[in-house]
């Protein structure tokens, strides 16, 4: 079995040219900040060089720019380098992964749906949490998109979910 | 030859849940396939943002009524990497025990329904026969035959009763034989065999690329389990081995779930020997900003969760990722070339759970569509090859 040590290290000589930052959190944890231009070349390396499993994508509004989290985990010695690269607003685009790994299709459109990041050369675009009469250029997971009824409808929504608490 | 388009949904016609299948089709084969999620969005990756960090869980268990203990464990995992707070032994092994009589009665539920698929009608009635007992011990131990989850951040919100320990011991010792009948019975069926062996094959590239989890990863001979390769709870505390399979076809997939439930008893059954009284949580004394990652191991696979925090009480972002999100897509790898009779068995072999997928938006899909599938004439379709291998063999 691979060491952990030695595989943390192997990967931070791989993207030392490429990241602005590699950080190790803690033990099993590391965070990887890639600056868009490079994120194409850092995400191949890790899924087909260091041959990683590609868990998911996460995205993230910053306000002034959109982050999209590439989680790899390494299975055999138990971590996870998240690789960090991000879009600036209006229009964040980032190069699409799923044009190498099929896998991260569905989770490309998600974030195109929700958060409004532009994946350059996806091979399959479409909607995919979004119905198709949903306005075009509103995406509901951002900072900026307006939340219906205020605070109490929304704990009276949590309590019908969790189904306790007040009747409506 | 004519290309036939065979919409399947939006209403899943055998596992009643929804999602849309495109297949196209010549003749009997399949040759293309499109699969469309998200029919019933309940947002709750947003409503996360607006609770504290001691409702989330309770909301979260809430995502599957089956695996309800997964998605609490990969929280508060997410949490406790943050926080850096230690879980005490005892909370440790009681997280074990839940996860596993999660995945022992998941899997039956699962066994069941996958006879009921190809006609076997006796394996559905005796598997969920068999579960019960696991759902009422859940009720009396917990409080709930589905909301068993009882986690929270640095522990557990309830300790395990001590009346309760034999009975789950008892529980077990009447559980394994009938599983191990079971099995026995599935392996040597020799119209199971041809039905099974060979179709919905996920190899081991696939399975890679297509970043598969859980059982239908395993299926494929890939070493992919959470609770080895990374152990939370009590499992690096106790012995117990992962089961894999090399081919990677329906067969694979049943037999890793069959023989997991047997690595499961083993589980608890240690962990009830080993426990020893003490606290149950660690008290969370302040959050700090920054961002942690928890992953488990569901029945179906591998529950990913990310949480961002920005030091109040809420979480400014937390991601959830379900195993059957990443299990489902591979579906394409699989189905293309199976005969039309096999699709719906190939799905479920994936055991794809679509309330913990579907945490998203409302899709509409348009009217439309050559044949339309209703769930007698699949499960009829299916019952009907059974037969015809029955005869054959």
């Amino acid at each position: 079995m691979a060491d952990r040590e030695e595989v943390i290290a192997r990967v931070e000589r791989r993207l030392s040219g490429l990241c602005e930052r590699f950080r190790r959190r803690n033990e099993r944890r590391v965070y990887v900040d890639v600056p868009p231009e490079h994120s194409l070349e850092a995400n191949r390396a890790l899924f087909d060089e260091f041959r990683a499993r590609l868990a998911t994508a996460s995205g993230r509004d910053t306000r002034d720019r959109v982050e999209v989290l590439y989680h790899y985990c390494f299975d055999e010695v138990g971590i996870v380098v998240t690789l960090r690269t991000w879009g600036l607003k209006p229009e964040p685009t980032v190069d699409s992964v799923a044009q190498f790994c099929p896998g991260a299709n569905f989770v490309e459109r998600e974030i195109h749906d929700l958060l409004g990041v532009v994946f350059r050369n996806h091979p399959d675009p479409r909607r995919l949490i979004l119905s198709d009469d949903w306005p075009s250029g509103v995406f509901p997971l951002r900072k900026d998109y307006p939340v219906r009824g205020g605070e109490k409808e929304r704990a009276r929504l949590v309590a019908r979910l969790i189904g306790a608490g007040e009747k409506p | 030859m004519k290309r036939t388009i065979i919409p399947v949904g939006p209403y899943h016609p055998i596992q009643e849940e929804p999602e849309f299948f495109q297949l196209t089709v010549e003749g009997e084969r399949v040759v293309d396939m499109d699969v469309r999620l998200s029919y019933n969005h309940r947002g709750i990756e947003k409503l996360c943002q607006d609770l504290t960090y001691d409702q989330i869980p309770l909301l979260l268990a809430r995502i599957c009524g089956i695996c309800s203990a997964s998605h609490p464990m990969a929280f508060c995992q997410a949490l406790e990497d943050l926080t850096g707070v230690e879980v005490p032994l005892r909370a440790r092994y009681i997280r074990s025990i839940i996860c596993e009589m999660e995945r022992l009665h998941s899997h039956l539920l699962w066994v069941g329904l996958a006879g009921h698929f190809i006609g076997y009608n006796t394996v559905f009635m005796w598997a969920w026969k068999y579960r019960e007992p696991i759902l009422d011990w859940f009720e009396r131990a917990f409080g709930n035959r589905n909301h068993y989850e009882n986690f929270c951040v640095g522990g557990c919100r309830r300790d395990l009763p001590a009346e309760e320990v034999e009975p789950l011991r008892r529980l077990l010792d009447g559980l394994v034989p009938k599983v191990e009948m079971l099995t026995q019975a599935v392996l040597d069926d020799p119209v199971l065999r041809v039905r099974l062996r060979g179709i919905g094959v996920l190899s081991k590239e696939d399975a890679r690329l297509w970043c598969t989890t859980g059982p239908t990863v395993r299926g494929s001979g890939l070493y992919v389990d959470v609770r080895a390769n990374e152990p939370y709870a009590a499992y690096d505390l106790v012995d117990w081995k992962v089961v894999t399979q090399e081919e990677g076809d329906v067969m694979a997939k049943a037999v890793v779930r069959l023989l997991e439930c047997f690595e499961s008893a083993k589980i608890i059954r240690q962990c009830l020997d080993r426990m020893e009284p003490g606290p149950i949580r660690t008290e969370v004394r302040d959050m700090p900003k920054g961002e942690g990652i928890g992953h488990a191991e569901a029945p179906r696979g591998e529950t990913f969760h990310y949480v961002c925090s920005n030091g109040t009480n809420y979480p400014d972002r937390y991601k959830v990722r379900a195993p059957t999100y990443v299990n489902l897509p591979s579906f394409k790898s699989q189905v293309i070339g199976a005969e039309l009779a096999d699709a719906m068995l190939i799905v479920a072999a994936m055991d794809p759970c679509y309330s913990c997928t579907e945490r998203v938006a409302v899709v509409e899909r348009r009217r439309g569509g050559v044949r339309r599938l209703e769930q007698e004439e699949l499960l009829r379709m299916s019952w009907a090859k059974t037969d015809r291998i029955r005869r054959q063999v």
